[in-house]
């Protein structure tokens, strides 16, 4: 007991002395490359980089705990939608200026923008697809419509076979129809996004909901889907189309399976309307609180901004490129990951950023509820939606 | 023996040192951070401890010590923590308090003013036994006209607890071709010849500094890392100067730190007289020094006006919001709408899951019980299984192998396979998916019931039951009469305490269904089967971000409703009353 005391108060009185350093939390794999160029950070600045592995679902829960105290990492590896609700709490700095910003594509750096400020550098942009099984869908039968994709899947379909499947409640994965036709969440200003005029239960999101619906209705899409069954499904080759992320790929790779993807660029709803996917972002965010802001700042701009930290984070994490020099390199290399980069990079030219501000926290259950009263039939469309846009103004008000 | 007993007492007191060294250090630190409410418990527990330790009448509480830090850090902190944070609006854009939200507005928000002026800065240092030292001149040169300017180091004026600076000032001083006075000191300046560039500045005094770091030089660069870690780090990250004209200089973000730009402050302090009260008053306000807006505070946050003149708020602190909370809770229709149906079903679900795994539990209890049963042991393990299964792997399979309405078991090879029946909607429809969420539940709970219930069969002597079939009383008189009062004694108690368990029983609702399925037209978050617990949940963290103050004054309603009612049970039951005999 007396031990354990002197040594706990040695810890406490040690790292009141610590010396100036950046600290930055990660997930695993970004590891080896942010440590490589903290090395040469350390070298041209004499400042050590220390280099932190937290569990990416930890990070953004115990920054909102350290940082308020003072305390925490100086710059934090994370997802894009948690710029509102950070940048609210004041506990992100904003980037001053960026170099070569005309390299990045615009969608990653709206991202981050928040207020008309930009909250973080991408690194990274993924954006979901739908993808097919090859041996059940041969390569001169690859549907360009959505149409089309109905009439295959129906056709395929038998006792044992699913011919379309994704998880149809979740709003995330149905948001590309619904978006497709012009329903919109919160409408686009000058200055950020307006969380008082929601477009989810416009004549556009309606006529996506009904579309999903009728997928039901038809009996395309079984009852009772959800992600679980569709990945167990394609997994063991029993799913024709299903719609997923680039996160999935590696997985049936290695089952054996041999997949295609079909960007949402190249398959219509109705000529010239095609749907548009959720893209998330991932980058780099700076703790206002952190007490070496100005070398948090050079570090994230000078070297993770630069081409080869863009680089160094591509050959650790194959996802999607932010940085459009960087995407003409590796698309000249082939190969099935660079297939998927490609494919699932086209899907997103035509996706929205997933809002960032706050108040999106209440949208996905409003939304899930909705989308599963219609896809039980326990409601029309326009009531379900109108519900849930009620249900989300009350929320946030 | 005596030196035996010396040296444990002196070891004791070194103890009680070190304890009371670490206490007080930790005392100091809340009371620097302003965390008063944890430096009282600290402040209580630590005299407490002394107390016990030092006085020989407390000699019996010291084995209380470790029971009373655990009850002070573990349950009452975290209790009063509940009822503070109940009166604040603590949440999302509400995490600091106001002085440090008034702090970081003066000190943190800068604006460039409409054409800035840009100094490109050298860096000057004195060597000292071919070291550098952190002495150094610093020439800012005007990037319009390469007018050349000089400043000492800045002074510092403010310091952190740690001891770095947080606030240093200077001044900016004309240089002409030989020499410049800094203050009360006048330096010859040394150039080369060709480029005419500032080589050496030497001090009336003798001292030297040599040039030795400018941003834009590469030549230099390979004194970067000391200029970074000793010279901006230390005294050009939070300096000032002020030039000719009276503006400030600070390094500038716009070109990542490489050149000096005049930047202002973009908020500042200003008393004006106010007359909204009965009389005029002076007041301390915020004010945008740009626009010279003075900012309007209201539901604990600032606000400021843009360029198109609408309001936006700049930053939100905490503050007391009195009962806000508790009345939200009264008021809000989303609260209010489905307030007793959710009420109702949390009573349902409770009573229910109790009722339901009691009876189960105690039917394989007297089953198990049975003398003439082979395989006890075995059948015993077996049954305990769901209990030992974490909950978190089996509600999955639950949810995805037995209830889902295409490929789950239940409607696959039951409903449809044997009874050729219409699939069951089991999580789609609002009964069903009651009875769905029931099921699991019981079948999680019964193994706790069947244990407690199997423990109390055992208590009750055999004697009993040999003398009531003497008498010719039947099987069942005997559980009558006999076996189920007396478990009453022993699991009354239990099953009240299931009862308040399975109230908030937050994750066997959540894991399943998540409160779903939706009530049709429904315009609130509610579900059909959302319990009180769940549902204040969804209300929230699933609104604007993170509502802790809300979420606090709705666990202290929680809590009385379920102390309430347990304190109802044990008074009706009187159960309480038999066990304490």
């Amino acid at each position: 007991m007396k031990k354990l005391f002197v040594v706990v108060f040695l810890v406490l009185l040690l790292s009141s002395f610590v010396s100036a350093k950046l600290v930055v939390w990660c997930s695993e794999n970004q590891v080896p490359a942010l440590e490589r160029l903290a090395a040469e950070f350390e070298r041209d600045y004499g400042i050590e980089v220390e280099v932190q592995q937290v569990n990416f679902g930890d990070i953004k829960s115990n920054f909102l705990v350290a940082a308020p105290a003072g305390e925490g990492p100086d710059i934090i590896v994370g997802a894009h939608d948690w710029v509102g609700e950070l940048a609210q709490d004041g506990l992100l700095e904003p980037l001053p200026f960026i170099p070569q910003r005309d390299a990045y594509y615009d969608v990653a750096l709206e991202a981050f923008s928040y207020g008309g400020r930009l909250y973080g550098l991408p690194y990274a942009l993924e954006s979901i697809a739908i993808i097919y099984n090859k041996d059940l869908i041969f390569e001169d039968e690859v549907p360009t419509t959505i149409a089309e994709l109905e009439s295959i899947a129906m056709d395929i379909a038998d006792d044992e076979i699913v011919g379309f499947i994704y998880d149809a409640p979740n709003f995330y994965f149905s948001f590309p129809f619904i978006a497709g036709y012009g329903g919109y969440i919160f409408k686009e200003t000058a200055d950020g996004l307006d969380p008082t005029d929601i477009g989810l239960n416009n004549e556009g999101a309606a006529k996506g909901v009904s579309l999903i619906r009728s997928w039901f209705d038809m009996g395309l899409i079984p009852r009772g889907a959800n992600y679980a069954l569709m990945d167990g499904l394609f997994v063991e080759g029993l799913a024709a189309f299903i719609v997923n992320g680039p996160w999935a790929t590696p997985g049936y790779r290695d089952a054996g399976i041999d997949y295609g993807i079909i960007p949402f660029s190249e398959i219509e709803l109705e000529p010239g309307v095609t749907p548009k996917p959720f893209v998330g972002v991932q980058g780099f965010m700076i703790n206002s609180r952190s007490k070496s802001k100005i070398e948090a700042v050079e570090f994230v701009v000078n070297y993770m901004g630069s081409y080869r930290g863009q680089k160094a984070m591509f050959d650790v994490e194959r996802r999607g490129i932010v940085r459009s020099d960087l995407y003409a390199e590796v698309e000249a290399q082939g190969g099935p990951e660079i297939y998927d980069i490609i494919q699932f990079s086209a899907s997103a030219s035509v996706g929205t950023p997933m809002p960032n501000i706050p108040e999106m926290a209440a949208v996905w259950g409003s939304m899930e509820d909705a989308l599963n009263l219609v896809i039980n039939a326990q409601d029309t469309v326009q009531n379900a939606l109108d519900a849930a846009v009620e249900k989300i103004k009350a929320a946030i008000d | 023996m005596t030196v035996k007993k010396l040296i444990i007492l002196m070891l004791v007191i070194a103890f009680l040192a070190i304890f009371n060294a670490f206490m007080v250090w930790s005392i100091f630190v809340l009371y620097m951070d302003g965390r008063f409410s944890l430096m009282v418990v600290l402040v209580i527990l630590t005299v407490m401890i002394d107390l016990f330790v030092l006085n020989p009448k407390g000699y019996p509480y010291r084995y209380m010590i470790p029971a009373l830090v655990l009850l002070f850090i573990l349950t009452l902190y975290p209790m009063y923590y509940t009822f503070e944070v109940a009166f604040t609006n603590f949440g999302t854009g509400h995490l600091f308090t106001r002085q440090e939200v008034v702090q970081r507005l003066l000190n943190d928000y800068f604006y460039v003013p409409e054409d800035p002026t840009e100094y490109d800065f050298s860096i000057f240092l004195r060597i000292r036994d071919y070291k550098p030292t952190d002495e150094f001149i610093i020439l800012f040169e005007r990037v319009d006209d390469g007018k050349e300017f000089f400043s000492a180091r800045p002074l510092a004026e403010a310091r952190d607890n740690q001891g770095n600076i947080i606030s240093a000032a200077g001044t900016l001083h004309e240089g002409m071709q030989n020499n410049v006075e800094i203050g009360d000191r006048s330096y010859r300046i040394v150039r080369d010849p060709d480029t005419q560039r500032v080589i050496t500045l030497v001090a009336d005094t003798g001292e030297a500094y040599q040039y030795f770091y400018a941003p834009k030089d590469p030549d230099m660069s390979a004194n970067a890392p000391h200029f970074i870690s000793e010279i901006r780090g230390k005294w050009l990250r939070n300096a000032e100067f002020i030039d000719e004209a009276g503006n400030m200089l600070r390094l500038s973000p716009q070109t990542l730190y490489r050149t000096f730009a005049t930047i202002e402050r973009q908020y500042g302090l200003r008393t004006i007289t106010d007359f909204s009260g009965q009389r005029p008053e002076q007041i301390t306000v915020v004010y945008n020094r740009e626009t010279d807006n003075n900012l309007t505070e209201r539901d604990g946050a600032f606000f400021d006006i843009d360029d198109f003149g609408r309001e936006f708020s700049v930053m939100g602190y905490i503050s007391n919001v009195g009962f806000r909370q508790f009345r939200r809770l009264l008021e809000d229709p989303r609260v209010r709408g489905p307030f007793f149906s959710i009420f109702s079903w949390t009573f349902t679900w409770a009573g229910l899951s109790v009722l339901f795994s009691f009876v189960m539990g105690l039917a394989l209890a007297i089953t198990l019980n049975d003398r003439l049963l082979k395989g006890k042991k075995l059948y015993r393990t077996l049954l305990i299984i769901p209990w030992a299964i974490p909950s978190f792997i089996s509600v999955l399979v639950w949810k995805n192998g037995l209830f889902n309405e295409t490929y789950g078991i239940l409607n696959r090879f039951l409903v449809t396979g044997l009874f050729g029946a219409e699939p069951i909607r089991w999580l789609g429809d609002a009964f069903w998916a009651r009875v769905s969420v029931l099921m699991v539940n019981t079948w999680l709970g019964f193994p706790y019931m069947m244990t407690v219930c199997l423990g109390a069969l055992q208590s009750i002597p055999d004697e009993f039951y040999e003398a009531a079939s003497i008498d010719g009383a039947s099987k069942v008189q005997q559980f009558g009469r006999i076996t189920f009062p007396l478990l009453m004694v022993t699991i009354a108690p239990l099953l009240v305490g299931s009862f308040a368990f399975n109230f908030n029983n937050f994750v066997g609702i959540f894991l399943l269904t998540e409160g779903g399925p939706p009530i049709p037209g429904a315009t609130t978050p509610a579900g059909s089967t959302d319990i009180l617990i769940s549902y204040t949940y969804k209300l929230a963290f699933y609104g604007r971000g993170q509502d802790f103050g809300f979420a606090s004054a709705i666990s202290i309603i929680i809590f009385a409703i379920v102390a309430g009612f347990s304190w109802l049970n044990f008074k009706v039951s009187r159960s309480f009353e038999e066990v304490s005999r």
